[in-house]
């Protein structure tokens, strides 16, 4: 029953931080109806950002959040203003190609400034555990998973009652309309990236913390996001978490019980059954209504 | 393991004819140029660009001290590709360089990479000099034009068993497999599994999780109960990495660790800090390895001259990356001609003693003299313990772990 119960625990543990991958993803595509293939890059961009921090200052990933949020959200917002913008209204593989090409300038430009080490942002928590009877649950695992759970509450609230979150789900439903209401559209969009990336940089600060990373594995999380998104419900910011714990979950049971690369074809089997049974995915409602809902 | 560089050494003119010179010994102009499709992006990139740096030092030596052939000074240059980690595309690469007349290939970084690579060389009559892909199974295939200079996989993981046997006291009696599910890294744990029977250690559990996988909490938790005397893992550096680190986490506390290809690598202690201590690694080569050659001296002597270069000591995927190199310059300078079908005849034929050691090949291609070394991590730094010859320091047994 122990290895059961502690797979359960990583498992959801190890869920959360991929919701958190996830969440923007998510966002992005739900309102904008861009796919972003550099999401994962952004994603370990915020990785190597909150890493340089603890080696040059001695900042805690977590604390370094108050730095690496606000930039990474001013990244974002020009990225989208500046080049993504110039293709919103353009068929989707131009986004597609767009956004690849983000992705390997990303890739690169980090292996050109960072090598292709393998970095881990170690702290004096890093690897220290609560035992609870024969089940052990990492701090920084539980932090990250905290920080999860508190960035989705967050992006939550901010949709549903403020009145940028109000323009960014009417912005996402249609549009043409937004516009005609007087809203700045452009301004929605980067902000609505800035947010994504922003949270995209939070989880790699995470991953930074609990694990290690290198520029090259941003591609898996982009996968892992785009299962994540379309598993919970797209643009569906709680949908996203549930994704998230649903995959981190699986995978786990999955290891195991299940040997080597069979633990991979686990993430792909549930998301295919569950289009087949929920199209819209877990927590997803019809395309129209379910656009950047909270 | 292996590794990703494919060098492709041919007689390249730079568009010039041949001169008459070049007729008779394979050489136009006055450089040989060798190709190389090295691993620089994808998954394999990190220890691709270490391959690639032991080419670059060997084109450095090689031309400060001036290869001759067919009575000429000539230059030795490589031109890099990149296979970004795919076998395919290092197989399309070996086919493009044999459409620019480009015959003699170094191995790709990574077994499967050198497996795609190692069809298309027969193929189309080239000849591979391996420096990286140790997977049996190329071995297997009765490939008769490519030459590796390294231990095969079967004595990765082996080697740290029978190391361990001949150093520790007490003896480990139960032992534990975690294994990547790629071919080489099976292939690897499965030398490990035989030889510990051989020398009468119950194996408790072999568990397979994806290759490249960074979270093997599931497998550390399977074995956790059995509490193994020693965890051995047939990895990639992430897979061991994560294999140590959430050992830590989930209290796994054997009274060692070993691993493949990991520990030897510079960021396995850089990322792992305290927690890489006493972990034991196999490695294909290290600075106080017996031998020596007229190109690069002995291993002292390359461990100086990488650090002079790149302001760090080698690990041995640059070293064997070298050494794939050393065997074309020397199977070159005995034919005398940069020709591939004498260049073949030459390196089936090299038996030479080397920086890397002694290089001769079997008929399968294998380098019949090659052991493997084993290393421990301590105080940070990588220490030779095995074989005993060539250690320097004793090794740390048991290792506190929890």
């Amino acid at each position: 029953m122990t290895p059961f119960l502690q797979a359960t625990v990583y498992g959801l543990l190890q869920g959360g931080l991929l919701a958190l991958v996830a969440v923007g993803f998510s966002l992005v595509w739900g309102v904008m109806n861009v796919v972003n293939l550099a999401h994962g890059a952004l994603a370990i961009t915020g990785a190597y950002f909150s890493w340089q921090l603890h080696e040059s200052l001695g900042l805690d990933p977590v604390l370094s959040l108050v730095v690496v949020l606000p930039v990474m959200f001013m990244v974002g917002y020009v990225i989208q203003r500046g080049l993504i913008n110039l293709v919103v209204n353009a068929p989707i593989w131009m986004t597609l190609l767009l956004t690849f090409g983000l992705e390997a300038l990303i890739v690169n430009g980090l292996l050109l400034a960072f090598t292709g080490d393998f970095r881990s942002t170690r702290t004096g928590y890093s690897t220290n555990t609560l035992a609870l009877g024969g089940v052990r649950i990492p701090y920084a695992r539980l932090i990250a998973f905290g920080l999860s759970l508190l960035l989705t509450v967050a992006l939550v609230l901010f949709i549903r009652n403020t009145k940028m979150g109000l323009a960014i789900r009417a912005t996402g439903m249609d549009r043409t309309a937004a516009r005609l209401m007087g809203m700045n559209v452009r301004h929605v969009y980067a902000v609505t990236f800035g947010t994504a990336t922003a949270l995209a940089a939070a989880a790699g600060s995470m991953i930074g913390l609990v694990g290690t990373f290198t520029p090259v594995v941003a591609g898996g999380y982009t996968l892992q996001s785009f299962v994540i998104a379309v598993l919970g419900g797209l643009g569906n910011m709680w949908g996203a978490l549930a994704g998230g714990l649903v995959l981190g979950l699986a995978t786990a049971w999955g290891a195991l019980y299940l040997s080597g690369t069979l633990v991979n074809a686990i993430a792909f089997g549930i998301l295919v059954l569950v289009l087949i049974v929920r199209p819209s995915g877990l927590l997803g409602k019809p395309y129209y209504e379910a656009r950047a809902e909270a | 393991m292996a590794g990703s560089v494919l060098l492709t050494a041919c007689a390249n003119s730079g568009g010039s004819s041949s001169s008459s010179s070049g007729a008779s010994t394979g050489v136009s102009g006055d450089t040989v140029t060798l190709g190389a499709a090295v691993s620089l992006t994808g998954a394999l990139a990190r220890e691709g660009i270490l391959t690639r740096e032991g080419y670059d030092l060997c084109t450095d030596v090689v031309n400060a001290k001036g290869l001759q052939i067919g009575g000429k000074k000539v230059k030795l240059a490589i031109t890099y590709q990149d296979d970004k980690s795919a076998p395919d595309t290092a197989g399309q690469l070996i086919d493009q360089f044999n459409d620019k007349g480009n015959k003699l290939i170094l191995g790709p970084y990574g077994s499967a990479t050198t497996e795609a690579a190692a069809a298309v060389v027969e193929r189309n009559g080239q000849v591979m000099v391996d420096s990286s892909g140790a997977d049996d199974k190329i071995f297997t295939k009765g490939y008769k034009r490519t030459f590796a200079v390294l231990s095969p996989a079967s004595k990765y993981l082996s080697a740290i068993v029978t190391a361990v046997n001949d150093l520790a006291t007490p003896k480990p009696k139960t032992v534990a497999i975690l294994s990547a599910d790629d071919g080489f890294s099976k292939t690897a744990a499965d030398g490990a599994k035989t030889e510990a029977g051989k020398v009468g250690w119950n194996v408790v559990a072999t568990n397979y999780f994806p290759s490249r996988a960074t979270d093997v909490s599931s497998s550390l938790t399977q074995i956790r109960g059995l509490k193994p005397d020693l965890v051995l893992g047939s990895v990639h550096l992430e897979e061991g990495i994560a294999i140590i680190r959430q050992s830590r986490e989930l209290g796994v506390t054997p009274m060692a660790f070993g691993e493949t290809v990991a520990p030897p690598t510079p960021d396995f202690a850089s990322t792992l800090g305290p927690q890489a201590e006493g972990v034991l690694g196999s490695s294909q080569w290290t600075k106080e390895g017996k031998g020596k050659d007229e190109w690069f001296g002995t291993a002292a002597d390359y461990n100086a001259s990488f650090q002079q270069k790149f302001g760090r000591e080698p690990e041995y995927h640059a070293a064997e990356a070298t050494a794939a190199c050393f065997a074309f310059v020397e199977a070159m300078t005995k034919a005398n001609s940069a020709d591939p079908n004498k260049v073949l005849d030459a390196v089936a034929a090299l038996d030479t003693d080397s920086f890397f050691g002694q290089i001769k090949f079997n008929q399968t291609g294998l380098n019949i003299y090659k052991p493997m070394a084993v290393i421990q991590i301590q105080q940070g730094q990588q220490v030779a313990v095995w074989p005993k010859t060539d250690k320097t320091s004793a090794m740390r047994w048991p290792v506190a772990t929890s």
